[in-house]
C-alpha cells in the first residue's frame, strides 16, 4: 500500500463518506424515534399486518415487528441500509479504478515506482475504509438513539446490534468486493457501474424472490445477500459465525482478483 | 539506456506499432517524430508497462518494461500526451501526491519548477487552461530529478514562452547527462534540442538519423517576393525547383543545398521571404516517396 495515495484518496472520497455515513446515521436514529409510537399504537398495526400475505412478511421481515429489534432491523437493516451502502459500493468501486482508467489519470499514478499491485490494494483498502466508516457511523446513531429513545425493557442488546451492523458491513465488503472486480476489469466507467450495479440488484432481488416464494428457495444459495439476516440476528434465530466467516471469503477472493486482474491486463492509457 | 527490440502491438482496429526497433544512449536527446496516429504514444506506452507486447520487448536501464515494470519507471520521469488530472483537486495537492508517490521529500526543486514556469499551483485543476495543465505535468516530471525524461508531446498548450523555458530545461537536465526521449509531430520542435531522432509512420519506423542528417533531408519551402516582376521570369530560366508564381511572388522548394538559392536570389532584388509552414509528412516528402517506392 502507498500511504501518500491513501490519504489523497481518503481525501477526495471523503465528501461521500460522510454523506452516505451520517444520512445512514440520521435514518436509523429517525427510524429509532418513530418506534415508541409506533409500539403504541402496535394492535392496530398488527392487525393491519394480517391482511399482508404471510410470504411477503417473511420477505420484509414484518413477522417481528412487535419489538424494537425486530422493528428496526426490518426497517431499516433490512431495507434501507441495503439501498444506502449499495448504491456506495458500487459507486465508489468504480470510482477507484475504471473511472481513473477512463479519464486517463491512471497514467500518472503509473509512472512512478509504486507497482500496479500496491496501487490496486491501496483503492481496495480505501473502498473497506469507506465502508467501515458509514457502518460505524450508522452502528454509533443506533445505539445512541436507542439509549435515548426507547425503554431499556425492549431495546435492542448492544451484542445484538453489534452483530448486525459486523454482518451487514461483511455483506459490503462483498458487494464492494465483485464491484471492485468489475471497476479493475473495465476500460469504460460507464460499463463498470452498469455491471456492478445490475449484479447488485440482480443479488438483492434473488434474496427477496427466495424468500417470497418457497419454490425458489434454492435461489437464495446464489447471492450473498441470504447470508445477511438482519431480523434473523435481532430475534436471536440467526447464525452469526458461519455467514460472516463465508463473506469474509467471498470478499478477499474478489478483492485479491482484482488486485491480480489489474496486474496483469493491458491499460489503454 | 533504452532499449526497444521488435516491439509490435496491434490493436483490433489494424492500426498499431508494427516491429518498432530503436535505442537510445544514455545522455541522449532522443526526438521521436510522427504525425497523428503514428503510433508514438503508443511507442511510449510500452515504456511505461501500460500494455503487454505482442511481440518484441523494451528495456530500460536493463529492466524490462512489462515483467519489471516497476522497476524500469523507478527512474523515469514521465510526462502523458493526453493530460487528464484526478478531478477535485487543486495543482499544488496533485504535485504532493506525487511526490508522495515518487518517494520525494526535498521541495526545492518543485519550488524552483513552479517558480520558473510561473504556475499558480493551488488553482483547481477545472479551472486550468490546458497550459497551466501542461506546466504542472512538467512540474511533476521534472521535479524528483530522474535520470530518464519519458516525454510525450511536451511542448503542446504552451505559448513560445514557455516553450522556450521548457527547451532551457531540457538543455539544462542534459548538461548534466540525462537521456531524453520525446515525441512530437513537429520537426522544428526537437530539432533545437535532439542529438538523433526517429521518423515513425503508420506503426512502422521509417528511419533513424541523426539531427544534422534530418536536417539536410528536409524540404523546405519559400516565398519570395521580388520587387522587379520581370525578375519572375528570369528566376524560373534558373536550376531553382519552383512550384508555382503569383505576381511577383515566386514559391521555391529548397532540400539540403542552399547556397544555389543565395546565389540565384542574389541577381534580383528581393523585398521579402517568407517560409512556408508545412506538416511532417511534406518536410520529408523524399524520404517517405522513396520508402514507398523501394517496396
Ligand atoms: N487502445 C487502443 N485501441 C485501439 N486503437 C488504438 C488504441 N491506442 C491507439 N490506437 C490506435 O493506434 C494508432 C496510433 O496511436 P498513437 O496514440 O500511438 O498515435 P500518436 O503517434 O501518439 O498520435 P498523436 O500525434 O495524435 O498523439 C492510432 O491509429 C490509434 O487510433
Ligand atoms: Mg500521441
Amino acid at each position: 500500500m502507498n500511504i501518500s495515495l491513501f490519504n489523497q484518496m481518503i481525501k477526495l472520497n471523503m465528501k461521500n463518506f460522510l454523506i452516505f455515513g451520517f444520512g445512514s446515521a440520521l435514518y436509523v436514529v429517525l427510524m429509532t424515534s418513530l418506534y415508541p409510537m409506533f409500539a403504541e399504537n402496535a394492535e392496530a398495526i398488527n392487525e393491519l399486518i394480517k391482511i399482508i400475505p404471510e410470504t411477503l412478511k417473511n420477505a420484509l421481515g414484518f413477522d417481528s415487528l412487535t419489538s424494537y429489534g425486530g422493528f428496526i432491523s426490518a426497517e431499516y437493516f433490512g431495507l434501507f441500509f441495503p439501498i444506502i451502502l449499495g448504491v456506495f459500493s458500487v459507486m465508489t468501486a468504480t470510482q477507484l479504478l475504471a473511472h481513473l482508467v477512463d479519464k486517463g489519470s491512471m497514467a500518472y499514478l503509473l509512472s512512478t515506482k509504486v507497482s500496479r499491485t500496491q496501487i490496486a490494494f491501496t483503492q481496495a483498502l480505501v473502498l473497506i475504509s469507506g465502508l467501515l466508516f458509514i457502518v460505524l457511523l450508522t452502528f454509533l446513531g443506533g445505539i445512541v438513539a436507542g439509549e435515548m429513545l426507547i425503554d431499556d425493557q425492549t431495546s435492542l442488546e448492544f451484542n445484538t446490534f453489534f452483530h448486525i451492523c459486523l454482518v451487514g458491513f461483511l455483506l459490503f465488503f462483498v458487494v464492494g468486493g465483485y464491484s471492485f472486480l468489475v471497476s479493475s476489469l473495465c476500460n469504460d466507467e460507464k460499463k463498470s457501474l452498469g455491471i456492478a450495479a445490475a449484479l447488485t440488484f440482480i443479488f438483492y432481488g434473488l434474496d427477496m424472490a427466495g424468500k417470497i416464494s418457497s419454490d425458489f428457495e434454492w435461489l437464495r444459495n446464489i447471492t450473498p445477500f441470504s447470508l445477511y439476516n438482519p431480523s434473523g440476528i435481532a430475534s436471536g434465530d440467526a447464525e452469526i459465525f458461519i455467514p460472516s466467516f463465508i463473506l469474509l471469503g467471498i470478499g478477499f477472493f474478489n478483492y485479491s482478483a482484482a488486485v491480480v486482474v489489474f496486474k496483469l491486463r493491458n491499460l489503454p492509457l | 539506456m533504452i532499449q526497444i527490440q521488435g516491439l509490435t502491438q496491434q490493436f483490433s482496429n489494424g492500426r498499431g506499432i508494427f516491429d518498432v526497433t530503436f535505442e537510445v544512449e544514455k545522455g541522449e536527446v532522443f526526438g521521436f517524430l510522427g504525425p497523428n496516429g503514428a503510433g508514438k504514444s503508443t511507442t511510449i506506452r510500452h515504456l511505461m508497462g501500460y500494455m503487454k507486447p505482442q511481440k518484441g520487448t523494451a528495456i530500460i536501464h536493463g529492466f524490462n518494461t512489462w515483467e519489471q515494470q516497476e522497476k524500469a519507471r523507478e527512474k523515469v520521469g514521465y510526462l502523458p500526451g493526453e493530460i487528464s488530472f484526478l478531478d477535485g483537486m487543486n495543482g499544488l495537492e496533485f504535485i504532493n501526491l506525487m511526490a508522495g508517490m515518487q518517494g520525494l521529500k526535498d521541495k526545492k526543486r518543485r519550488n524552483e519548477l513552479i517558480e520558473r514556469l510561473q504556475l499558480e499551483p493551488k488553482t483547481p485543476f477545472r479551472k486550468m487552461s490546458k497550459g497551466m495543465k501542461q506546466k504542472v505535468g512538467i512540474v511533476v516530471t521534472f521535479m524528483h530529478n530522474p535520470e530518464i525524461y519519458i516525454l510525450d508531446e511536451p511542448t503542446s498548450g504552451l505559448d513560445p514562452l514557455m516553450q522556450k523555458v521548457f527547451i532551457d530545461l531540457v538543455l539544462e537536465e542534459k548538461a548534466k547527462g540525462k537521456t531524453f526521449i520525446m515525441s512530437s509531430h513537429s520537426f522544428a520542435e526537437i530539432e533545437r534540442t535532439c542529438d538523433r531522432a526517429a521518423i515513425i509512420k503508420d506503426g512502422r519506423i521509417v528511419t533513424v538519423k541523426n539531427i544534422n542528417d534530418l536536417q539536410y533531408m528536409q524540404r523546405k519551402i519559400y516565398d519570395i517576393t521580388l520587387e522587379n516582376k520581370n525578375d519572375v521570369e528570369k528566376i524560373k530560366e534558373s536550376n531553382l525547383i519552383i512550384e508555382n508564381t503569383n505576381d511577383n511572388v515566386v514559391r521555391i522548394v529548397v532540400q539540403g543545398d542552399y547556397n544555389e538559392l543565395i546565389e540565384e536570389l542574389s541577381k534580383f532584388n528581393v523585398i521579402n521571404i517568407s517560409i512556408i509552414s508545412q506538416s511532417l509528412e511534406d518536410i520529408f516528402m523524399n524520404y517517405y516517396d522513396t520508402k514507398v517506392a523501394v517496396k
